[in-house]
């Protein structure tokens, strides 16, 4: 690889810094007694607690899966320290009353908690380490009827509508890290948008781990009734450790007659330095049910951040005429691992899914696409379309592409594709031999490479994952 | 064609390059004036294309010995974009496909360039628009393929096309088409051949690099050079390329190692 | 595969064969050749739907079965050879149930095509510097049972610059039920060297069988082979077979396999691009109806620079048979310039018909051309409506186009005679599906 793309891939991480805040960590360590009190001090109902000891004995009895394409250290679970809050004096009444070194965290992260921030038109959820420290525009939402609150407080004001869809699309038992997450989780958003209700602005949450040696677990639950819909934005980032830290969310979607729910994620997680010491082990299960007929979930995903990723990103299309989609960025760099992809699962019939895969490796890393496209034999008419290409820079990272495609019916339609490109020495010297540099060569053809995948975010999100890429390639290319 | 006021843009002494180690040019000698058009020909692996590719600082490649000036400075110290923004053009034997990028996206970049350099103004999209379109004109091509990825699924004429279509955006000094007549059809040949001969003029100058004479029916050479093993062996009018066309390479080669071996005795 | 004890199924395997009949006339590597695959049968087991690499094919029903030992003579009828032999062929090889069979076997060919025991004694180094050496047995059961039972096999060397043009056939024929056997064969070419081979399964019964073959060849420098392989057991025969490939500088090798028959198949082929300029294409059919499973494992293992790989898979799936299909495309470090591309492609004939198809890339080497795609569906319905337009029924023109889908396939097969008669099996088949 020559010197102009190693430039190119070498930019520091931007997100590393430390927060000095108080905060209240319970002592490391995983037992059932962890569990009563985290849900103790979260003052969960009794089904919770039930639902959370019975994850966790799941858990113990499962094994950690060694199937994907990824090699880490073994994790050991009692070094973890599974709830770590912000302490703060008392019950907040505003936004005003959020600890000012919160609000100068998050500012210099460049979100948003603040109302009368410039950036409006998106009300964000922020979670610190494992608890949800504030959201905002939640009176006006409520307004139209629409519920956007952390989970913790969604358990305390809305039970029922928790009880009826909490572990309905990702059973306790569903996987290894789903598991632990039952068992464990601290915090997350929670979404609601009645029936017929469009959402009128993206709703958006920012996660933060900022402890060291804790874990962060959160779960987030969005339900979009009939005909309603919502965009939502998720972003994420953490402090440089030279220790890893573990990540094992859970999302589900539920999306019932006509409704739509969008799903955009900048991941950014801190990544390891360049020999592979420290980031975060990014395992998560996020799955989205088309329940009614004519419903639509569509995941788009810019990866670019941790250490480990083993993150897919699913739909179960069970109702009539339902679409799935998954829109996917994934650049592994130095000793980056990702292992990534999505599930279409096709139960209902005419079901339609689409998968657009963009792996990007560069340094030593390893980028794998695992799919799966299964076609229930009751699936009468469902097709689905992917479209998976690598893109490799430099010659010490591999790039791999493992779809597992299971038809059952005749009448359905599949149909894959993948292909591998570089940029190379001839590529960069084409633009240059027409006068055209390498820092801005690279930037062109990686955003032509990534072009069907932007197109999907929302418009920030979109600018901001451009200029992501671009950081995060500084030093590779050439 | 040779003009008594022109002046010199190109002069190469004793230029040695090397890939992998293996020595591929093995010094050669050669100044092209403004106004003139040069053929470089030779058999397959007389080092034609290195040359063409050393010219315009193809990275894969070792400059071992001699001097190159370029419109009266000297070239070789010089990165490849600042040999294309100094006027310096490679038409590619394989243009290289880059899959994701526009065609015309692709243009203007290069175009804008090149004009902020000249300390003109960029075009926006609508202007460029406009302005390339009048280009592709000339060259007979189909405006669908500016939206289409550079190069990516381009047939071999649509390619060399694209080439052209380049040359004549970018306007440089010395244009440097590497086998820009390989694959095409007897009809592409003519269209590229035109578009090139429209660019020709008493300012600039043009080396076509090319295995056949049959280019050169179209575009007529002031001089045509023969390489072999690195060198130009020989150099002629443009009756030199019927000669080969006619003979093959063989006796060229004959010719030099003869008059090698002659002056090697005659030395001793 | 996980290790395990004794009391498996390949216990019963190894006790349920005859002991190997002047097995003390082998060479004393081959004798410890045998002792060590006894000893990876010992401590292997039958892999199982929990390893990835038979996920899709469940090896149970075969469990439930066991096998007697082969009797009698070697010998079939003119007939049935009849049936089975290729005219064109320049020499021929038929093993009876795992048994050579000299009668029926000739040899014009100019090359060495011989039963394995003979034709050591002349080429014994060489055939020791290949044997078992590109078929590991270390971890599959299946390769080390055909290796611990190695005994008769075909025999194929091509010296030096020798060119054949007419194929060699190897025929293993089954007439015997319930009965197991281990098929195997060896193919060396020789720098320069050029031949066909035509590998041919048949069963001459519709009883249920066992056999577990192995075939393995090595192509030196500029050698070139065309493989031929047609799977035509009886449907209710378990079949599982493995060929390893071998390729060195600028060798070609292109194969067709054909999978018709079988209750259970499974193929493994794998082709190491060892050298550098290396080119294979191999290409397969799988054509099955009924409760038929024909799983087929491909690895192409593109170990060094400017090698060219293509491959097309096709399945055509009937009745309530399912098919797998496994494709994987390795680009090792350092294998620049690899040119590389696959397609699987599947039909879908009836409601119950399955298919569970996974074409992978692993690629370790950024300057590389790979693609691979995938189609799973039914006849087009606009072709349909195109031939029912020029008056053509619904089931002709839907046995008409099942037939060109099978055929694209069967075009590739050079040699006349037997592209005949799988074109009259695709045509039987298909005939049956409207």
């Amino acid at each position: 690889m020559s010197s102009i793309l190693q430039n190119l891939v070498n930019q520091p991480y931007q997100h590393g810094f430390v927060t000095d805040i108080e905060a209240d960590i319970a002592p490391k360590g995983l037992s059932e007694d962890t569990i009563r009190l985290i849900s103790a001090k979260k003052n969960e109902p009794e089904w919770l607690l039930e639902l959370r000891l019975k994850a966790y004995r799941h858990w113990l009895k499962m094994e950690e899966p060694q199937w994907p394409n990824v090699k880490y250290p073994k994790i050991d679970f009692q070094a973890i320290s599974y709830y770590s809050a912000p302490k703060k004096k008392k019950t907040l009444a505003s936004m005003d009353e959020v600890d000012p070194e919160l609000l100068r965290t998050f500012e210099k992260l460049g979100v948003p908690m603040n109302e009368r921030a410039k950036l409006a038109g998106v009300a964000v959820d922020v979670i610190f380490d494992s608890v949800s420290v504030a959201t905002t525009y939640k009176a006006k939402l409520a307004e139209v009827g629409i519920i956007f609150c952390s989970i913790s407080e969604a358990v305390q004001e809305h039970p029922e509508l928790v009880r009826k869809y909490l572990g309905s699309v990702v059973p306790v038992g569903d996987n290894y890290y789903a598991a632990l997450n039952s068992a464990v989780f601290t915090d997350g958003s929670f979404c609601f948008i009645p029936k017929g209700v469009k959402c009128p602005m993206d709703l958006s949450t920012y996660f933060r781990i900022n402890t060291e040696n804790s874990g962060q677990f959160e779960r987030t639950l969005i339900v979009a009734e009939e005909g309603a819909s919502v965009s939502y934005l998720e972003g994420c980032t953490a402090p440089k450790f030279d220790t890893n830290q573990l990540h094992a969310a859970v999302v589900e979607l539920i999306a019932l007659d006509n409704a739509d729910i969008k799903y955009s994620t900048v991941q950014n997680w801190y990544a390891g330095d360049e020999n592979g010491l420290g980031g975060i082990f990014n395992f998560v299960t996020k799955r989205g049910l088309c329940k009614g007929v004519n419903s639509r979930i569509s995941w788009t995903q810019v990866e670019t951040g941790s250490a480990i990723t083993w993150k897919y990103p699913s739909c179960v299309l069970r109702g009539d005429n339902s679409v799935g989609e998954f829109y996917s960025v994934a650049l592994t760099n130095h000793r980056q691992q990702a292992d990534t992809g999505t599930k279409m699962i096709h139960i209902g019939k005419n079901t339609r899914s689409t998968i657009v895969s963009k792996g990007i490796s560069a340094g030593h890393s390893n980028n794998s696409y695992r799919g799966l496209v299964r076609i229930a034999p009751v699936a009468t008419g469902a097709r689905n379309y992917s479209r998976c290409d690598s893109m490799l820079i430099g010659d010490q990272c591999s790039a791999n592409t493992f779809p597992y495609i299971q038809v059952n019916n005749p009448g359905a339609t599949v149909e894959h594709e993948a292909s591998t490109s570089k940029i190379g020495e001839d590529q960069l010297f084409y633009f240059a031999q027409r006068g055209v540099g390498a820092e801005e060569a690279v930037s062109m053809i990686i955003n032509g490479f990534c072009k069907d995948v932007f197109q999907q975010l929302p418009m920030e999100f979109a600018v901001e994952a451009t200029k992501l890429l671009g950081l995060k390639l500084e030093g590779s290319v050439g | 064609m040779i003009y008594q006021d022109s002046r010199t843009l190109l002069a190469v002494r004793d230029l040695r390059a090397t890939v992998n180690g293996i020595e591929i040019l093995k010094g050669i000698e050669l100044t092209v004036k403004s106004g003139e058009v040069h053929a470089i020909m030779g058999p397959n692996g007389s080092g034609k294309s290195t040359f063409a590719k050393v010219l315009a600082g193809h990275p894969a490649y070792v400059v071992t010995g001699g001097e190159v000036a370029f419109d009266g400075g000297p070239l070789l110290e010089l990165q490849p974009e600042e040999r294309s923004r100094r006027g310096i053009f490679l038409g590619f034997q394989y243009p290289i496909e880059i899959p994701g990028v526009a065609n015309s996206q692709f243009l203007r970049l290069a175009y804008n360039t090149l004009q902020v350099q000249r300390g003109k103004d960029e075009l926006d999209p609508l202007e460029f628009d406009d302005f390339v379109r009048e280009k592709m004109k000339l060259l007979e091509m189909n405006p669908d393929f500016l939206d289409r990825s550079v190069n990516e699924g381009f047939s071999g004429g649509e390619k060399k096309r694209n080439e052209i279509l380049q040359m004549s955006l970018l306007d440089p000094k010395l244009a440097i088409l590497d086998e820009t007549d390989s694959g095409l059809d007897i009809d592409a040949l003519r269209v590229v051949a035109t578009g090139v001969n429209h660019l020709a003029t008493r300012d600039n100058a043009i080396i076509l690099v090319t295995h056949y004479q049959r280019l050169l029916n179209y575009i007529t050479p002031d001089f045509v050079h023969v390489m072999d093993s690195g060198r130009i062996v020989k150099t002629g009018g443009k009756e030199l390329a019927l000669e080969l066309e006619a003979r093959g390479y063989e006796w060229v080669g004959a010719e030099t190692s003869a008059s090698a071996a002659a002056n090697a005795g005659a030395a001793r | 595969m996980t290790e395990a004890g004794t009391g498996n199924y390949l216990d019963s395997l190894m006790r349920g064969q005859a002991p190997l009949q002047a097995a003390s006339a082998s060479p004393l590597w081959l004798k410890q050749l045998r002792a060590r695959a006894v000893e990876r049968v010992a401590s292997l087991t039958l892999p199982n739907t929990r390893d990835e690499d038979w996920r899709f094919t469940d090896l149970l029903p075969l469990t439930q079965l066991s096998w007697r030992p082969v009797q009698g003579a070697a010998l079939i009828s003119p007939q049935e050879l009849e049936r089975c032999a290729l005219p064109e062929a320049a020499a021929r090889l038929v093993f009876v149930d795992g048994r050579y069979a000299p009668q029926h076997s000739f040899n014009h060919a100019g090359l060495t095509v011989e039963n394995l025991p003979a034709g050591m004694t002349a080429q014994g180094a060489i055939v020791e510097a290949e044997l078992a050496r590109h078929a590991e047995f270390e971890h599959d059961a299946f390769a080390a049972l055909n290796t611990a039972f190695l005994q008769d096999a075909a025999l194929i060397i091509a010296p030096r610059n020798a060119v054949l043009e007419a194929p060699v056939q190897v025929l293993f024929v089954s007439t015997q039920q319930e009965t197991a056997s281990y098929p195997r064969c060896l193919v060396i070419a020789q720098e320069g060297s050029e031949l066909t081979l035509v590998e041919e399964f048949v069963a001459l019964h519709q009883g249920a069988g066992f056999s577990s073959a192995v075939t393995e060849m090595a192509l030196a420098d500029n050698a070139r082979v065309r493989h031929v392989r047609v799977q035509n057991d009886s449907t209710a025969a378990f079949h599982i077979a493995s060929c390893a490939v071998s390729l060195a500088k600028a060798s070609r090798y292109q194969a067709v396999s054909v999978a018709l028959g079988a209750r259970l198949s499974r193929y493994n082929l794998s082709v190491l691009l060892a050298e550098a300029g290396a080119e294979c294409s191999i290409d397969g059919l799988a054509l099955i109806g009924g409760r038929q499973l024909a799983d087929s494992h491909t690895l192409i293992d593109h170990a060094k620079p400017h090698g060219i790989s293509r491959q097309l898979h096709k399945c055509i799936v009937d009745g309530a048979a399912h098919a797998v299909f496994n494709g994987k495309i390795m680009v090792r470090p350092g294998a620049q310039r690899t040119d590389s591309s696959q397609s699987s492609r599947n039909l879908l004939l009836s409601g119950k018909a399955r298919v569970d198809t996974k074409p992978q890339l692993e690629i370790f080497a950024d300057d590389v051309k790979c693609a691979h795609g995938a189609t799973v569906g039914q006849l087009d319905a606009d072709e349909v409506f195109y031939l029912r337009s020029r008056g053509l029924s619904d089931a002709a023109a839907r046995k008409l186009l099942t037939y060109a889908f099978g055929a694209e396939v069967i075009e590739r097969i050079a040699i006349a005679s037997l592209r005949a008669r799988l074109e009259r099996a695709v045509q039987a088949q298909t005939g049956e599906a409207s």
